[in-house]
């Protein structure tokens, strides 16, 4: 799954899919949609903490103003 | 010593330039003695003058004082100044004539010293307190899994090897953008205040460690500059303070949305350990075919109960039918005039119509009596009308 969005943000959508699963009043057809797109999710937050290496980006100081 | 006389053209005073630098100078001479703050800049002296000269620079404002003292009142004062250092100067205002220029006429600097700091410490930190800077409701809360994380740090700085090993070993998606800048000494608040602005304008950064280790002090004012706290505080993004050891309590800590005692606390509080990370995802996805089983288990069930009812409609509808006959026979029952005669009345044809009144016949005519069961053959006898 291609998605640029943060962990944070992915991890905020799964909880998202979960807590309307939980619910319970959603159409049947739509909850497997849910669950299948929830799986997608969870394998893409997964990846992201097991393939990532550090980035280190070094920022030139900025000259002070005075 | 010249005096202040003036010339007269008819009716117009008018006085000499020597004059007037002399009135004012006399004015001036009239001012109290007094301390005044500043921070050192441009120290000149050489041995042949007979006076040392510097400007005191208000910090804030920029505003400028020339200063003179005598030589050696300076010498024995033996003070070693370094320019930047913040002092007390006692003197009063003079003006030197000959080009009308303002001085500030020494008889003694004083470094400010740590009372001194303290003092002055002690009442930013309640200016700013009575402003809402340390209010709590302000505290922002830290991101859970920043993008990056930006770090601020001094020049070859150990703390910032031990905030990076520690985010690595934590917490690898994420990224870490360095700013290192000077910490300490002459410009140190300019440079911090402005690599922090730089470091929340940085796309990715969602939060900032402000990162430094244990010094002196005086090392450590730069980080209780009244510029740097409001910097912190007026952050666009949440800012980590971990600034000295656990005892110092500079003014930034204050401010800042968290602070933490080391490099090590600090990397802990602003990103997740990917393995706790990973435990809470494993079981958000339990959840999830939970969610998903438990939804699927009340559609079969509702299918189910659907199904009971469909099956056991037409058996239903069948009773209420027949009882529905039931109760119209038995109104048609009441009705029907075979019930009458099964009571014990008759019905009285002649020529097939029956008969409702004696007038209709005569004495002879034949007529047919039906009775509850069987009929009979009669003939009239006599009519009574």
């Amino acid at each position: 799954m291609s998605d640029d969005r943060s962990f944070e943000e992915l991890q905020r959508e799964l909880e998202e899919i979960v807590a309307r699963l939980e619910r319970g009043d959603v159409p049947v057809d739509e909850a497997i949609a849910l669950f299948r797109r929830g799986e997608e999710v969870y394998k893409a937050c997964v990846e992201r903490l097991q393939s990532a290496e550090l980035r280190i980006e070094e920022l030139a100081p900025p000259e002070a103003s005075t | 010593m010249p005096k202040v006389e003036h010339l007269l053209y008819g009716d117009r005073k008018v006085f000499t330039v020597s004059s007037f630098n002399r009135g004012v100078g006399l004015h001036l001479g009239r001012l109290p003695n007094l301390w005044v703050e500043g921070e050192v800049t441009e120290l000149r002296r050489n041995p042949a003058w007979a006076n040392v000269f510097l400007t005191l620079k208000d910090p804030k404002t920029a505003a400028t004082l020339a200063v003179t003292i005598a030589r050696r009142t300076y010498e024995r004062l033996d003070l070693d100044l370094d320019e930047g250092e913040t002092v007390h100067v006692a003197g009063r205002a003079e003006l030197f004539e000959q080009k009308a220029v303002l001085a500030f006429r020494a008889t003694t600097i004083e470094r400010l010293g740590i009372g001194g700091h303290l003092l002055a410490l002690e009442h930013l930190k309640r200016k700013l307190a009575a402003e809402g800077l340390f209010a709590p409701e302000r505290k922002r809360r830290l991101p859970r899994a920043p993008r990056a994380v930006g770090i601020l740090t001094g020049v070859e700085a150990a703390a910032r090897g031990d905030l990076v090993a520690t985010i690595a070993a934590r917490f690898p998606p994420t990224a870490v953008v360095i700013c290192e800048t000077r910490v300490q000494g002459k410009g140190a608040a300019e440079s911090i205040v402005s690599a922090l602005a730089a470091l929340a304008a940085h796309p990715d950064v969602d939060v900032v460690v402000l990162s430094r280790g244990g010094g002196s002090f005086e090392d450590l004012l730069p980080f209780s500059d009244e510029a740097v706290v409001r910097a912190v505080a007026g952050s666009p993004v949440p800012i980590v303070s971990a600034v000295g050891h656990e005892q110092d309590t500079p003014l930034c800590d204050l401010a800042a949305d968290a602070r933490a005692a080391t490099p090590t606390a600090a990397a802990a509080l602003v990103v997740p350990s990917a393995d706790e990370l990973e435990a809470a995802l494993r079981a958000t996805r339990r959840r999830l075919g939970a969610g998903v089983r438990a939804q699927l288990d009340r559609s079969r069930g509702r299918v189910e109960r659907q199904g009971e009812r469909l099956r056991s409609a037409p058996p239903l509808l069948l009773e209420r039918r027949r009882s529905a006959l039931d109760h119209a026979g038995a109104r048609l029952q009441a009705l029907s005039p075979l019930a009458t005669l099964a009571r014990g009345y008759a019905i009285v044809r002649s020529d097939g119509e029956a008969l409702r009144d004696a007038a209709s016949v005569r004495a002879g005519d034949a007529l047919q009596v039906q009775l509850a069961s069987g009929s009979l053959g009669a003939r009239v006898d006599k009519v009574l009308p």
